[in-house]
């Protein structure tokens, strides 16, 4: 009976077009959209080295130190400047060409040129301010007390590091990552349309099909359960293509812990058909009505863990920590983001637990609700 | 019995929907509900079906309370909703399948099932088919077929032929009569009393939730004391004329109404041959002239004082 329920439902949601739209292809389409608006965004967002050049001249042969400085910031992986030497005049013709964003005059003192402003050329100047500063600084110390020269050379080779560097479980951070991982659990949630339809195919008084199902000799729950297993498996099947079209096709990153992401999604997806289930339940409305509160629920969740800005998720999370711990779709995403970032299980295993928690209260509730075995009206 | 339902009270918070509802149904029987729209007749229906709680009441089928799980009953009901019950994702073969394979389990016994109900309403050329693709009338069919395929010893029709085609209708009618013929007993609810007439071999009728008459057709119309109605189709007839057909023996009343002349007689006598001498001798001048026996809805309407279809 199990095989019969499971195989000819696994049937109906497949054929389901507007379900598999709302539950697969919508969620494609919007991870498609997210990567457009994001990739220029992240873009944006790498440094590059700014370009410059030196002035060729006396001053700056003469000016080891600066030399010496300018050079140490411009080698390595995460320099500050690419930087040449050039004549004035060279130097001249590129900065008006943009060739470069500024050009320094090691003088006395040392000048900056440049033709217009921006992040670059705050750059440069916040360089320069810094060195004349440090060197004007070691400059009057010596002047005051030549035999503090030794001990002011020790000190400033002294670098107290106080951060630990640990590796990313995902390597390079990136925040645009939560939004996917909204996504994600928003199309969970949307699995919850499935749920719903369990629930509207067990119920007499919901709809004329289940009424057929209510008189015929199989125990109600067993054919709940033997429907909801076909509405599982495509649930997670459709989470499955979606973390294989986000990962593979649009590079988002997940992490290494693949075992716990395809478990967080296989429990996601479950939080997703109970909570439909327990909408349809619950809620003594029409088809249209129920489909409306589960969207609008999916929805409110999602705007709150930070799917249309991300800075909601900070803001809950710092102004009303509860709202965030209630919001499931707020921990699912939060689960991913941990898998992503901490080297460490604790807050991942924390909002599972709590996800957990809502299942077993959806289920709960749900069981209460159709155990019905009959009905006052239908 | 078949069924035995005794003392069935159902109440919609104020509205009591079944008042009191006692009857028995006999192996073989095409058994009748008929009533007019919220008379209760689908309210029993699902009572007996336990999907409806009720307030009151005890309901036996095939000789054992009936409950929710209560699949030994069940296993030998078939039912056929008053609202078609079929998935719109399933093809005509595959919903016959579906609900076939909740009842039946093996394999091979349950495609020579599926496929006599399929030949059975007529549906071979359409299961392929999806629902949204099927006419009213087909759709009727195959919700027909969803009930009858596990091949039930009890098979209850709530208005199956709602919205449907002459055609389908009569092959839906045939197709009950067929079933009854084959030992199948059935509960057929209408507010069609022409259908009930024609197939039912026993009717209750119901109004308000209680049973107003129980019986064969013939049986019930015995119960009224309409025996004949005679329409005539006449121009011009004078108020003394009219008074004269009354005093007529055996006539109960007379109407005259935008050129029809309803004439009502006691039962037992027939009056047409009496009615005709008396037009001819007073050269009242007429179109067509007919006569009909009662019918359930002149049972109906002399015990409750309105149409079945008000």
């Amino acid at each position: 009976m199990f095989v019969h329920i499971f195989s000819y439902r696994l049937k109906c949601l497949l054929r389901d077009k507007v379900t598999i739209f709302w539950t697969m292809l919508f969620p494609l389409l919007l991870a498609t959209f997210f990567q457009l608006a994001f990739s220029n965004l992240t873009t944006g967002e790498k440094f590059k080295p700014v370009t410059i050049i030196v002035v060729d001249n006396a001053a700056w042969q003469k000016n080891n130190t600066f030399k010496r400085i300018l050079e140490d910031v411009s080698t390595g992986k995460d320099r500050l400047f690419n930087f040449t030497v050039a004549s004035e005049e060279e130097a001249n013709r590129l900065l008006l060409d943009n060739k470069i964003s500024g050009y320094i005059v090691a003088d006395e003192p040392i000048r900056l040129v440049i033709n217009k402003s921006g992040i670059n050329q705050s750059i440069i100047k916040s360089f320069i301010d810094s060195y004349m500063q440090n060197y004007s600084t070691f400059e009057r110390i010596v002047n005051e007390d030549p035999s503090k020269h030794k001990q002011l050379v020790d000190t400033a080779a002294i670098r107290q590091t106080f951060i630990h560097e640990t590796d990313f479980p995902g390597g390079e951070p990136n925040y645009i990552v939560n939004y996917f991982y909204t996504l994600i659990a928003m199309t969970c949630f949307y699995g919850g349309f499935m749920g719903m339809r369990e629930i509207n195919d067990i119920q007499a008084n919901i709809s004329p099909a289940a009424a057929r199902v209510n008189v015929a000799p199989i125990h109600k729950l067993k054919a709940f359960l033997s429907s909801s297993a076909a509405s599982l498996l495509v649930q997670y099947s459709e989470m499955l293509i979606l973390f294989a079209y986000l990962k593979f096709i649009l590079n988002v990153g997940f992490g290494n812990r693949i075992g716990l992401i395809f478990l967080t999604t296989f429990i996601g997806s479950i939080a997703g058909l109970s909570f439909g289930a327990f909408i349809s339940a619950l809620f003594k409305k029409s088809e249209g009505a129920k489909t409306g509160i589960l969207i609008l629920s999916t929805m409110v969740c999602s705007f709150l863990a930070g799917m249309m800005q991300l800075s909601i998720k900070y803001i809950i999370s710092q102004k009303a920590p509860l709202l965030s711990w209630i919001n499931p779709l707020n921990l699912l995403t939060d689960a991913f983001y941990c898998l992503y970032y901490y080297d460490t299980l604790s807050r991942y295993m924390l909002n599972m637990t709590i996800l957990l928690a809502f299942i077993l209260l959806f289920c709960s509730v749900t069981y209460f609700i159709i155990r019905r075995r009959k009905y006052a009206s239908l | 019995m078949i069924i035995k339902v005794k003392d069935l009270v159902k109440r919609y918070g104020d509205l009591l929907a079944l008042d009191h509802l006692s009857f028995s149904i006999k192996e073989g029987e095409i058994f009748g509900l008929l009533g007019p729209n919220g008379s209760g007749k689908t309210t029993a229906i699902n009572c007996i079906l336990s999907l409806l709680e009720y307030d009151k009441g005890e309901i036996e089928i095939f000789g054992m309370p009936m409950s929710p799980d209560a699949y030994k009953i069940k296993r030998d009901i078939g039912i056929v909703m008053q609202n078609v019950a079929v998935y719109d994702e399933l093809t005509v073969y595959g919903n016959i399948d579906y609900f076939c394979g909740l009842y039946i389990t093996d394999k091979a016994l349950r495609k020579k099932l599926v496929e006599e109900a399929i030949e059975f309403v007529g549906l071979d050329d359409f299961r392929k088919f999806y629902p949204k693709k099927l006419s009213g009338g087909l759709l009727r069919r195959l919700n027909i077929a969803c009930g009858i395929a596990h091949k039930p010893k009890l098979l209850i029709l709530d208005e199956p032929t709602v919205a449907v085609d002459p055609q389908s209708r009569n092959k839906i009618l045939e197709g009950i009569q067929k079933l009854n013929e084959q030992g199948v007993t059935v509960i057929y609810t209408s507010h069609y009393m022409e259908e009930v007439e024609q197939i039912c071999t026993r009717i209750m009728i119901l109004d308000k939730g209680r049973t107003i008459a129980t019986g064969t057709k013939d049986e019930l119309k015995a119960m009224i004391t309409l025996g004949e109605k005679i329409t005539i189709e006449s121009f011009g007839i004078s108020e003394q004329q009219i008074a004269g057909i009354k005093k007529l023996p055996g006539i109960v009343s007379v109407e005259y109404k935008e050129n029809r002349l309803v004439i009502k007689s006691d039962k037992g006598r027939n009056n047409l041959e009496t009615v005709l001498d008396f037009i001819k001798h007073e050269k009242i001048q007429f179109g067509k002239i007919f006569s009909e026996l009662p019918t359930l809805n002149d049972v109906f309407l002399e015990i409750t004082g309105k149409e079945l279809r008000d």
